[in-house]
């Protein structure tokens, strides 16, 4: 099958800062792609540039088959794009947005009807019509721009950062919506630097870091390929920390790592036994936790930082 | 024998696609110019603020119709009873032609301006835009033909105004005025394109005021509206001579009074020419905003 994204050595500089900086992925239809990484790392850059917004700098993109640099306006009558920002137009009612968002795709009017109903329906907010957009609660917002994403029936949707800013209970749903979709065959390309998000959603991810992909896999696959099963997870007061940082030393192999972040300890490769051993040190069973891998432990063994700081 | 046509090989020749040159422009730009050439896009930009106009179109029809009457009341009733002009010219039947140009200007240019400026900016609404089959250039097309739009929906209204007034004050006095419309549409378009090119380059609210104070108030003050040039030292009247404001008031002068020549084809004439350098200094500046 054709990949609907195809990016091969793809580059954005702004000056001489290269926001992305020579990245190659592929994104395939019916799947869930997610780019995982912490503020400036070029996810945004890269969405702009599949979204035909912010021209390549250098290397290849296609969205559908059709080159980004030819062909803006068949990719754009394509995507449906969620961007950071909200920019819903403020001065429109509800239904209104849509409806104006439908013409500029030039969706015939009572097909655009239609599909204003089913999005609003779809997006549970079928009650808030013909509110204006400052009645709409944070969560509302950003299911009124998925709705407005649909309006094209687009074959690929892209989600910039779909759920930062919301309250958990907003994220949840969003998150529902999300695999409605995804469910009904719709292909999604989104960005987070919420690892929890790029776990729920994503079939496929890649991990992004200054511009440049450090991984790229399912999520099961990258945290058993760079984090191991199991985390021991410590928080020990000052005094405690180099006879835990001693112990873990000796007691882990040579497949293992210790990693330090602010004042908690991480450290791959340890067992059960090594994990009550510490707590006996800690004392407090609270501040050690031996814990299953995930993707934020991903991004601290591939960079040594923390993915949200 | 019917297969013949559809069986010959296809004619020799390169194997190039058919498409030609212009499917290589990216993303439409024409090299000579920079940018592209907007389509028909810029009509479904020019939609949404109609859109927009229209639900509030109540609030927004009140000011066209006060703001003129305050002047005619102020000035024309006012001042213009101190006032002695050559001819047997009342000060009213002076003033006239000149709001009709300045009151279109105004509207041409609070849209052109903060509207754009806010749009692109704080709202977000260009960036929504982009994400739909629209090109900035388009965007910025919208943005000048409805600014254009409101002025000349202000010159209608104002001139409604005047015709109102005229059985007692005889401020119109040819059919012809009803042409002062498509001459604030003109003058719309150079409003609208300066706007555009200067909410391009604004980095804050603030940055607007300077168009305004530097480039709108002395076109208001010095363009003929108020009073006749000729009076004043060369170096005015050549200034402006420059703005597309002095134009204007000069074209609806000699169509509101019917006392029009082959010489205010001038006025006409610079009104048209100033336009295409005036789009594409406002196509190529907002495009570079925009796109990067």
């Amino acid at each position: 099958m054709p990949a609907i994204i195809r990016a091969a050595g793809l580059v954005r500089a702004f000056g001489d800062f290269r926001a992305v900086d020579g990245i190659d992925f592929e994104v395939q239809e019916g799947e869930v792609f997610g780019m995982l990484g912490p503020n400036g790392a070029g996810k945004t850059s890269t969405i702009r540039m599949i979204s035909c917004v912010l021209p390549i700098t250098a290397g290849e993109l296609y969205v559908d088959g059709l080159d980004v640099r030819f062909h803006d306006r068949e990719i754009k009558a394509r995507l449906g794009v969620v961007s950071q920002e909200d920019s819903l137009d403020e001065d429109l009612s509800v239904a209104k947005n849509l409806a104006v968002y439908a013409r500029y795709y030039g969706v015939p009017r009572a097909v655009g009807r239609a599909r204003i109903a089913e999005g609003l329906a779809l997006m549970q907010l079928d009650d808030r019509r013909d509110a204006r957009i400052d009645e709409l609660s944070g969560g509302m917002k950003r299911r009124l721009v998925l709705a407005r994403a649909l309006m094209n029936d687009p074959r690929l949707l892209v989600l910039d950062e779909p759920t930062t800013g919301l309250d958990p209970q907003a994220r949840h749903l969003v998150w529902r919506k999300v695999r409605l979709l995804r469910e009904r065959g719709v292909t999604i390309l989104l960005s987070t630097h919420y690892m929890d998000e790029a776990e729920h959603l994503c079939d496929r991810l890649m991990i992004m870091d200054h511009g440049r992909q450090l991984a790229a896999g399912t999520p099961r696959a990258l945290i058993e390929q760079h984090a191991g099963r199991d985390v021991l997870e410590v928080h020990p007061t000052e005094a405690q920390r180099p006879q835990v940082l001693a112990y873990l030393t000796s007691a882990i192999g040579a497949g293992g790592r210790i990693d330090e972040i602010e004042d908690v300890i991480y450290a791959f490769g340890t067992n059960d036994e090594q994990a009550r051993r510490v707590a006996t040190i800690v004392g407090d069973p609270y501040r050690v936790h031996f814990r299953r891998a995930n993707l934020e432990d991903v991004f601290l063994t591939l960079t040594g930082r923390a993915l949200v700081e | 024998m019917t297969t013949t046509t559809a069986t010959r090989p296809p004619p020799p020749g390169p194997r190039t696609p058919v498409t030609g040159s212009t499917r290589r422009r990216e993303w439409g730009v024409v090299p000579a110019l920079g940018v592209a050439i907007p389509g028909r896009q810029s009509f479904t930009v020019w939609q949404r603020n109609c859109d927009v106009f229209l639900q509030l179109w109540k609030a927004e029809f009140i000011p066209p119709l006060l703001e003129p009457l305050i002047m005619f009341a102020a000035l024309g009733l006012g001042l213009g009873t101190y006032v002695q002009l050559t001819g047997d010219v009342e000060y009213m039947e002076f003033l006239g032609p000149g709001v009709i140009a300045m009151f279109s200007m105004f509207a041409a240019v609070f849209e052109g301006l903060w509207g754009a400026y806010f749009r692109l900016d704080k709202h977000g609404t260009y960036e929504a835009i982009l994400a739909t089959p629209t090109r900035p250039e388009e965007i910025t097309a919208g943005e000048i033909l409805w600014a254009a739009s409101r002025g000349a929906m202000n010159a209608a209204m104002i001139l409604l105004v005047m015709l109102a007034l005229t059985p007692v004050y005889g401020l119109v006095s040819s059919p012809l005025a009803i042409l002062t419309v498509p001459v604030a549409f003109l003058a719309g378009v150079s409003f609208g394109a300066l706007g555009q090119a200067y909410v391009s380059q604004a980095r804050s609210v603030s940055q607007l005021t300077y168009f305004f104070s530097l480039l709108v108030m002395p076109m208001f003050w010095f363009s003929g509206g108020f009073f006749p040039l000729d009076e004043f030292p060369a170096w005015a009247s050549t200034a402006a001579w420059f703005t597309p404001l002095y134009h204007a008031v000069e074209l609806n002068r000699a169509l509101v009074t019917g006392n029009i020549g082959w010489g205010d084809m001038e006025h006409l004439a610079w009104l048209v020419l100033v336009l295409p350098p005036l789009v594409w200094l406002a196509l190529w500046t907002m495009r570079r905003r925009i796109v990067g």
